[in-house]
């Protein structure tokens, strides 16, 4: 297929596919994590496991709630020409679910669930870690849509803005996975 | 290291010359790589199974040489100065490649896929659990040595009565032997030559093999997964015995294992209740 | 016709922007090309220690031994053993034909071969090779630390290689480098889906694509899909290390909890079979080419070639499980992969019988080029057939983890690869550098290496046939092994003989790249009608001053009607009807 148009929708165009298939990496990446969570569920005798008995519910619930709300404010920077306040926001939102997910990791260590505990409480620590070491590298590229708005507007693009907000809602979604497999069901 | 390899590597190297002068003896090319004797009952499958796909993929690789080196012959630029131009996507052209794909998967695939799936329903799998005559052996590898654990008089394992030989695995000619096998560390695998027969030994976990012998005599079991700087050392011996050695070696060594094994030792308990799943 | 229209950077001026930091995807493929041949040198060492070893036991390594191995006197330790095949699969693979093949290459065939100017992302083009340095930092720093580098199989199976058999710092820096390397190999990765799919020339259909161009992108897209989930085992395998979590621990050494390592062996092979693919397409993508171009000759079914390709790559996803019988999967699973994995050579055998359809009836010129292929054609012929063994389940409890299984998969993905590799860089070079390489050399190059690998590999199935297992330091410790030790040492000797053979590919390499006053080569001395020969070699900066439009396929050769004088057509030419 030869793309057709003028340039702009030819680089929307590149980006999107290079955006997709970034995507598709990442999503084996946790693909593969969670085939690991299925293996044990299925393979534990009863689940939850002693080990996660008494996880903390109301952390991972406001994490999920920030993580939406965020999404939210990110679809609404991609539309809206008033960019400023809900950059902020949506950068706000992002630093928030990472501190929230500290002070999770802090409530497991003190209700006596330590990493070492065998692989369900592994399983927990390591998914959120990860998904937080992605977390950071996408509030980085966050910052960077935050100085082209600031300072430098005219180098911002549509196809930048949403490629951002691909990377940021599949962590959202992502998010959301992990939050029903490991603190819901 | 609870041993020091340096001692080792001399003596290796003493070895490694005595076996450089070893080899000077006369054997044919073929007896030399023809796969060590056969004890088992069921190896013979493998062998045949190994040797049908030899004489197919023979074939196959037969007419690879022949269009490769034919053609290579014939149409040489030297003698044939004019290439004839086709795209190879006439009826015919393709017809005949895919008849070449299905020949191999109908002569070679679809056969041993067969076969081996047979092969491994009615004998590899097949194993003899409820047979009463069935010797059971509990196998723990450690880095880098194998215990072999039998139930003792009581025929129940992980008891005080049971029979732990370390790197020696006694089994009666002509009987079939079931092995229940873990491992202490780390992966690794349980490889009988002359059975054809392996299985990795997983931590965690349990693996289980069954094979029977033929012939009596003094064998050699080897560990085929890597399992640590001295995988190479974890040898056992397998020793098949006639049926009243076979007793006799029994009624000694269980007499030994009541009056040396230390009931309070936390090493006699590394055993376990036999799993029938 | 519209084009995408790539950003245009100035020619680089000083020796940093031009060699050290280049965005031009030609000075990025000569970068891995070096990479490449830095550390095939260092595996290829490796090899030849490890054959000395077995060959020799006990016997001092000569010359470098009493450098390398102190301690013992110049004789391999075990320990050191068990680090350096180890290490000789994790480099040949990663750090050797990886870069090779597909950072090269990749880099160097798909802008030229597709008519664009450049990669469409170039700083990610440059990112990727930085990672891949970083990561070959790392590997080579674990070389240098007490207790020396990682040793627990390239495969690096826990719990072997968690801390209870991997104490010291090696294996987890083995981890974080093969990480690093992941995040390159991934970058490159979407760079090249998106050139191929963005960046082709106006009339540049799919299937008017060289199938080099096909092989590279095939292994792409495995590339981009399944080392994500290596990266996620290395993660987890790291943290188990690290952290202390317990995710691959059992036995005696899961003090506390309790994992599975089998986990990690299912995650590592639904990686590490497409692995084989991702390694083996690009040259199966070159060979398909060269027949062709030397032949003079269309390619036979080209676009069966280029859908059993496909094939296979989709095939490639789903058959990881035969790596594992042996750990006794559920009989539904093992047979399942074992019917899967028989299905591939459907497709196997019919890109097979192109590539002899393609030399038959040719005109075939034996350039080095063209021998190097034809030998492809020969040696993966071996290891292809080879695997059917051992893809049935009971044949593979005799043959799994012997050097059967060695000989095997060096034949597809050492031989056919390395040959491929060679092929490439022969035939590339005019264009990399303007210069062509001395054929008598090549030649004799082909032939002594074509002789010693055949010699390793063939010597490798026939000790596994007879029994021997993989990985052992003595192997004759073992009684029933003792009376292969002959043919051991003339394994032994195949190696040094083929290992002193790419003395002649060094030498003639750095003659050509280096030598002052070496005759150009012309635009197009093969005489081949692919995009990048219509322009001058070696490729000027940004390639193509007008983007080419491309009007016939790569193959078009021996047309009874052409008036050009020319026995094939440029792609750029209208395709003369017969």
């Amino acid at each position: 297929m030869i793309t057709k148009g003028p340039a702009d929708e030819l680089n929307h165009f590149k980006n999107s596919v290079a955006m997709t298939v970034t995507l598709i990496s990442f999503g084996m990446m946790f693909a593969s994590l969670f085939l690991g969570y299925f293996l044990v569920r299925f393979n534990a005798p009863a689940w939850p496991p002693v080990e996660i008995e008494n996880l903390p519910k109301v952390l991972p619930f406001l994490s999920t709630l920030v993580m939406a709300l965020s999404s939210w404010t990110f679809v609404l920077l991609e539309k809206r020409g008033e960019k400023k306040m809900l950059w902020l926001a949506t950068f706000g939102l992002g630093v928030l679910f990472l501190g929230l997910q500290f002070l999770l990791w802090n409530a497991l260590a003190e209700s006596g669930i330590l990493v070492s505990n065998g692989n369900v409480p592994s399983m927990v620590y390591a998914f959120t870690w990860v998904h937080a070491g992605h977390i950071v590298l996408a509030l980085m590229l966050v910052l960077w849509l935050g100085h082209l708005i600031f300072r430098n507007p005219a180098q911002l693009t549509d196809v930048k803005l949403i490629n951002v907000g691909k990377f940021w809602h599949f962590l959202g979604v992502i998010w959301f996975l992990m939050y029903l497999m490991l603190f819901v069901l | 290291m609870d041993f020091s390899f340096y001692e080792r590597l001399t003596g290796m190297i003493a070895a490694g010359s005595e076996l450089i002068l070893k080899v000077e003896e006369q054997m044919s090319l073929w007896e030399r790589v023809k796969p060590p004797v056969d004890i088992s009952s069921s190896g013979h499958l493998i062998e045949w199974l190994f040797n049908y796909t030899t004489y197919v993929n023979l074939f196959w690789f037969a007419l690879v040489c022949i269009g490769l080196f034919g053609f290579s012959f014939l149409y040489s630029a030297k003698r044939h100065k004019k290439a004839f131009y086709t795209h190879g996507n006439e009826k015919n052209h393709l017809l005949i490649t895919a008849a070449i794909g299905l020949g191999v998967f109908l002569s070679v695939d679809l056969v041993i896929t067969r076969v081996s799936s047979r092969d491994m329903k009615d004998v590899f799998w097949n194993f003899p659990e409820s047979d009463p005559e069935v010797v059971k052996v509990q196998v723990l590898a450690q880095q880098w040595a194998w215990n072999f654990r039998y139930a003792g008089k009581d025929g129940e394992f992980n008891t005080a009565d049971d029979i732990v030989e370390l790197n020696k695995l006694v089994v009666p000619v002509g009987k079939k032997v079931m092995l229940q096998m873990t491992s202490k560390d780390v992966i690794h695998a349980f490889y009988l030559v002359n059975a054809r027969i392996k299985a990795d030994v997983i931590p965690g976990r349990f693996s289980k093999l069954w094979f029977d012998t033929n012939r009596a005599g003094d064998y050699e079991i080897a560990c085929a997964e890597m399992c640590g700087p001295h995988h190479y050392l974890m040898r056992a011996e397998l020793k098949v015995l006639e049926a009243d050695n076979y007793q006799r070696w029994l009624n000694e060594t269980q007499e030994r294992a009541l009056a040396t094994n230390d009931t309070e030792s936390m090493d006699l308990r590394w055993g376990w209740k036999w799993e029938s799943r | 016709m519209a084009f995408l229209e790539q950003h245009i950077h100035d020619a680089p001026t000083s020796f940093w922007s031009k060699y050290v930091v280049s965005y031009d995807h030609k000075v990025i493929a000569k970068q891995f090309l070096w990479y490449a041949l830095f550390w095939g040198l260092v595996g290829g060492l490796m090899s030849m220690l490890i054959r000395w070893t077995l060959a020799y036991p006990g016997i001092p390594v000569p010359v470098i031994g009493h450098m390398l191995f102190p301690a013992s006197g110049g004789v391999v330790p075990p320990d050191t053993y068990a680090m350096l095949f180890t290490l000789h699969g994790t480099i040949m693979i990663f750090f050797f034909i990886t870069p090779l093949l597909i950072g090269c290459f990749g880099n160097y065939c798909i802008p030229l071969m597709i008519g664009a100017r450049d990669m469409i992302f170039p700083t990610l083009n440059m990112l990727s090779f930085w990672f891949a340095m970083a990561s070959g930092v790392v590997l080579f720093a674990s070389l240098c630390i007490p207790l020396g580098g990682a040793a627990g199989g390239w495969t690096s199976y826990p719990t072997l290689s968690t801390n209870i058999g991997q104490p010291g710092a090696g294996q987890t820096m083995w981890l974080i480098s093969l990480f690093l390397f992941g995040i390159s190999s991934t970058m490159g990765a979407i760079n090249y889906i998106t050139t191929v799919i963005t960046l082709r020339a106006p009339g540049m259909g799919y299937f008017k694509m060289p199938l080099t161009i096909w092989g590279l992108w095939l292994t792409a897209i495995l590339n981009a899909i399944f080392v994500p989930v290596l990266g996620a085992g290395l993660l987890l395998l790291t943290f188990d290390r690290v952290f202390g979590t317990t995710f691959f621990l059992a036995g005696a050494a899961a003090t506390s909890g309790r994992g599975d390592p089998i986990l990690f062996q299912h995650v590592f092979w639904i990686f590490g079979h497409p692995e084989v693919y991702i390694l083996i397409l690009p040259a199966w993508g070159i060979v398909s080419d060269l027949l062709s171009f030397f032949a003079r000759k269309p390619a036979f079914g080209y676009k069966m070639t280029a859908l059993s390709l496909t094939a296979i790559t989709v095939l490639s996803t789903v058959v990881y499980g035969h790596h594992m019988y042996t750990t006794q999967m559920s009989p539904l699973l093992t047979q399942s992969f074992m019917t899967l994995t028989m299905l591939i050579s459907i497709p196997s055998a019919i890109f097979f019988a192109n590539w002899l359809g393609t030399i038959w009836k040719g005109s075939i010129q034996f350039h080095s080029p063209m021998l190097f292929s034809l030998g492809v054609v020969f040696v993966f012929g071996l290891g292809g057939l080879t695997g059917l063994y051992l893809a049935s389940t009971s044949i593979d409890l005799y043959l799994h983890d012997t050097y059967f299984v060695v000989g095997h998969f060096h034949y597809t993905m050492a031989a056919s690869v390395l040959l491929g590799g060679f092929a490439g860089v022969y035939f590339w070079m005019p264009k990399m550098f303007g210069r062509m390489m001395n054929e008598s050399l090549a030649k004799w190059h082909f032939w002594l290496t074509m002789i010693g690998i055949n010699g390793i590999f063939m010597g490798m199935m026939v000790v596994g046939y007879g029994g021997m297992h993989r990985r052992l330091y003595n192997p004759f410790i073992y009684e029933f092994l003792h009376k292969l030790i002959p043919i051991n040492n003339f394994i032994s000797y195949s190696a040094f003989f083929a290992g002193a053979a790419q003395i002649l590919f060094i030498y003639n390499l750095f003659k050509t790249v280096f030598a002052k006053n070496y005759p150009a080569a012309g635009k197009n001395p093969w005489g081949v009608g692919t995009l990048e020969w219509e322009i001058d070699s070696p490729a000027p900066h940004y390639n193509f001053k007008d983007i080419p439009e491309v009007k016939c396929g790569p193959h078009e050769f021996g047309n009874p009607n052409l008036k050009t004088g020319r026995d094939y057509q440029y792609q750029t030419e209208e395709l003369v009807k017969v």
